[in-house]
This record gives C-alpha cells, structure tokens and sequence, in this order.
C-alpha cells in the first residue's frame, strides 16, 4: 500500500500520459492503414479488389459496355480498412490501388472530396444520402454486370454467326 | 429469511461485454443461479458458410472478438492452410507467434486491470491501462491498427516488418517489461489487494480437471493445460515457452499466473526479435479448401477451437468456433454458490469472460 502511495505521489507531479484529444493533435502513427487511394488510368479492372473486399466497399459500375470500361465505386464508411484489395491488386506496385495513411474524417456535415476517392463519394453533396445512395450503387453493380455479360454473349454469338456465314 | 434474486447484467458497471447473471440470494451468501450469455450474438458462423467466400474468412473472424482477434484470424488461417495444402517458411511463422504473444500481453494486462478495478482498487486499474499502451503502441505500428490488426491473411503475414520496428518494439518491450514487474509487485504486496482476492472463488485442482477448464483459469489451479505446449501449430518451444502454473486458485492467483505469462511472452517476443529468419512474408496461394480440418490454438483466454469443413468450392460448408470462456461457464456457476455476493464481480471478472467471442 505504501510502495502504491508512493507512486501516486510520483504521478502527481509528472507530465500527464494522456492528451486533450478533440483539442490537441492525434497524428497516425507510421504505417497506419487508412483511406484506399484509386487511381483509373492504371486499372484494368479484373475487378479482383471487388471480388476480395470483405464488407463489399468497392463495386464496379458498368459504364461502357463497348469498351468494357467500369466506373470505381468505393464507399470509405464500410471500408474496414483491412488492405485486402491492395494485396490482391495486380497492379498495386505501380500505384493503382494504394493504402493512404490518412484517416476518414466521421461523417458528420461535409462528405470527403478527393479525385482518388473513385465516383461514388465525389458524386454526393449531402452526408444523410451516402446510406440510400450506396443500396443503389449495389443494384446497378448487379444489374449492369448481367447486362455486360449478356451483351458479350450476343457479340460473340455475332462474330461466330459472321465467321460461320 | 426469504430468497432475493439479484439482477448481475446485462448492463452492469462491473462488466466490459453483455452477460446477465440471476443470483438467488439468501442474506448475503448466493444459493442458486443462473447465466444467459448470448446478449451480442451476431451469427458470425452461418454469415461465415453464406455471405463470405473462404480467402475473406479471416478478415471475418477476426470481427469475432476485439481482444483475440488475431487468435481468430490465426486459427481460421492455419485451418485454411491445412485443407490448402500450403507449407510456410520459418519467418512467417514466427512474425505470426510475434503478434499473437504480443496480443496475449494486452489481453492480460486489459483482464488484471479490470480485476483490480472491481475489487476497488481504481489506481491500479489505471496503472495498468497506463503500461498496457506501451503493447498497443508495438502492436499498432507492425499491423498498421490500434485494434483490429487483420495480421495472418491465407499464406503469410499482411506486411513484414524492418529493423526500424524492431529497434522500436525491443524499446517498448524493455520499459514494459519495467512497468509490468513494478505492476506485479504492487499485486503481489498490497495488503488491501489481498484482502479483496487471496481465498475468493478458490477452484482446487480436482474442480478444474473435472469441469474441463481452460486457459489461465485451469493453470491458476495447478491443472498443466495449455494449447501452445499440447499442438504444434507454431514452434513455440523454440523461442522459449514455458508453462506457467500457480496452486491457490483463487481470484489472487488467476492475476499473478496472467502476470507470469505477460513476462514470459515478453521473453519470447524479445527472442523472437533477436532471431528473426529471413525469407519471404508471403507464400502463394492456389486452389480451394477440400476436406475437414480441426484446429485448436492458444488463445488469451485459453483453448480455441475451430471446425472447417470445404468441399473445392468457394464458400465452405461448415465453420464451427468454440472460444475458451464457452468451456470456463460451468465452473463459474459452480463456485457462485456459496459465494458472497460482494465477491461476485471480482469472481466473474477474474474469469477474463469475453462474452462477443462466446456468443459470436
């Protein structure tokens, strides 16, 4: 009992380990998993991130069906932030798919901004749509796919037609 | 005098997680009761046969429990490279037993803590909060996390690590080791310490053995059971494991044999440091889980235990997880009658119950 006095005597006149938090800063520390950083003109889209993303934070939107090019939707506030995406992309050393070491402010009045942050979260103005918009976003990932995969079906049909006659 | 039942939980100041305890009560002394734990169930076992494919399962388990969660992750990994056939190198191996040891230290440190904070002895509880951040600093830089670490993926580890980190972590390590020998003699001295904890909720050697208890609860009765020593999932021998065992039993010697274990993973951890093999972090992966496969681990709490079951497709067809605390239930009901209702928070805590992972 007297050794525990003794150090709380000694506490009293140290510097605090804890910080004013909302007051003073909390900086990431080295190494820290945050935001995933998306950058479209590097992407093939394998859609191999969508496939792997455990909370399904990443869908890919069909935008082009002649060229098959999709649209990067990535919903910061499911996102786990468990990096799986970064691992499974195949060309994440070149700076397609990257881990940030920024963290996601809470969605509270403003939406994140950021050209990397992919179509979804750019396209939003008001935080109370991210929710509703986001269901929509999982349909037409479904929806559009079909309709992709469908339209590669009758092309090759064409093409066998074409080759045939 | 009549009988009085007394709500415990499921919210209960005393308590980290949900669980509610109906004791029958005669005067001071408990003579019935009753637990219901399934308060945070979540259904984590049929999400984890429908909803996820098998290379997401770790990420899933992982959510199982926030204190275990690389035990989890662990476990699930070390099934999945069983029924994949997948053979690691020697640094994976040990990267792995370096964050699941260091896991083990915050969980002990987190369960002495909160025991010291029901018996009433609030500066102690923060003491040991204040040098558990010292583990969460280590552990938050090589995971890049403060909680869930999402470490052990199919095949390896998520990230290596550099000389950087480990001139950092063997820095913590030593001023933790300092502040955990300072915390256990302030345990093992203090009068009024003792007065709350030696001789409540004393489980003897027989009781142990006969109710098939787990973890540092079983070690604390002298009963030799530890996960680590009895399968060879890691090679924990080689950095230098040693059984931790106390006799009294009671809720004084369930702290101390967690004290005994943070200094011993200490050692490991440091050894682990010193002898780090070299080679790749990551192995590749191919195919899909065929077959069944059990796993048990060590996790802080004692025994896990997983089931998987996979038949060459995507989604497996069964995960079964039996956590430690599902084992420990019985032999806490067992030692509430009699008991003093007083004692009764210090009792329950002093099981360590993780009540996310039971219900999961």
């Amino acid at each position: 009992m007297l050794k525990m006095f003794i150090e709380s005597f000694k506490n009293l006149c140290s510097s605090p380990e804890t910080i004013k938090y909302p007051f003073a800063e909390s900086p990431e520390p080295k190494g820290y998993r945050g935001v995933i950083e998306y950058n479209e003109d590097l992407c093939i889209f394998c859609d191999k991130c969508e496939n792997i993303c455990p909370p399904g934070a990443i869908k890919f939107v069909v935008s082009d069906f002649e060229t098959g090019k999709k649209e990067y939707n990535y919903n910061p506030y499911l996102c786990i932030y468990c990096g799986a995406c970064v691992t499974e992309c195949p060309k994440a050393d070149e700076g397609c798919l990257v881990q940030a070491q920024t963290r996601t402010p809470p969605l509270g009045r403003v939406v994140p901004k950021g050209e990397k942050l992919g179509y979804f979260i750019n396209r939003i103005d008001n935080p109370k749509e991210v929710e509703s918009k986001w269901r929509e976003i999982e349909k037409l990932n479904i929806k559009t796919k079909e309709e992709y995969k469908e339209y590669k079906k009758q092309q090759r049909l064409a093409k066998k037609k074409a080759a045939t006659s | 005098m009549g009988k009085i039942i007394v709500p415990f939980g499921s919210q209960h100041i005393a308590l980290p997680e949900p669980v509610s305890f109906l004791f029958e009560t005669e005067n001071e002394i408990i003579t019935n009761v009753e637990a219901h734990v399934g308060y945070v169930h979540r259904g984590i076992e049929k999400a984890a046969i429908t909803k996820f494919e098998f290379n997401q399962l770790p990420y899933l388990t992982a959510r199982v429990c926030g204190l275990c969660s690389i035990t989890h992750a662990g476990a699930v990994v070390h099934g999945l490279e069983k029924l994949l056939n997948i053979e690691v190198n020697k640094r994976i191996d040990y990267l792995r037993m370096f964050v699941v040891e260091l896991d083990r230290i915050h969980s002990h440190l987190l369960a002495n803590g909160h025991v010291a904070e029901v018996v009433g002895y609030e500066n102690l509880f923060m003491q040991t909060f204040k040098i558990r951040e010292d583990v969460m600093d280590v552990l938050e830089r090589i995971t890049g996390n403060r909680v869930q670490y999402d470490y052990q993926v199919i095949g390896g580890v998520a990230r290596d690590i550099d000389s950087e980190i480990v001139e950092f972590s063997k820095k913590k390590l030593k001023t933790l080791k300092d502040n955990v020998l300072k915390i256990m003699d302030f345990n093992d001295s203090d009068y009024t310490f003792g007065l709350k904890t030696k001789g409540v909720g004393v489980i003897s050697k027989e009781m142990a053995t006969k109710f098939n208890t787990a973890g540092p609860i079983a070690r604390a009765s002298g009963f030799a059971t530890d996960a680590r020593a009895e399968y060879d999932y890691l090679p924990f021998e080689e950095v230098g494991y040693k059984m931790q065992l106390r006799t009294s039993g009671d809720v004084w010697a369930r702290n101390m044999v967690r004290f005994d274990e943070v200094l011993n993973s200490i050692e490991m951890c440091e050894n682990i440091l010193d002898n780090l093999p070299a080679g790749e972090s990551k192995v590749k992966v191919k195919g899909r889980p065929e077959g069944e496969v059990v796993v048990r681990v060590e996790a802080p709490r004692g025994e896990c235990f997983y089931y998987l079951k996979g038949s060459k497709q995507k989604v497996l067809d069964r995960v079964r997880i039996r956590v430690p605390t599902y084992a420990n239930i019985p032999i806490l009901k067992e030692l509430f009658v009699g008991a003093k209702y007083s004692d009764a928070q210090a009792i329950v805590l002093s099981f360590d119950p993780c009540m996310s992972c039971t219900a999961k």
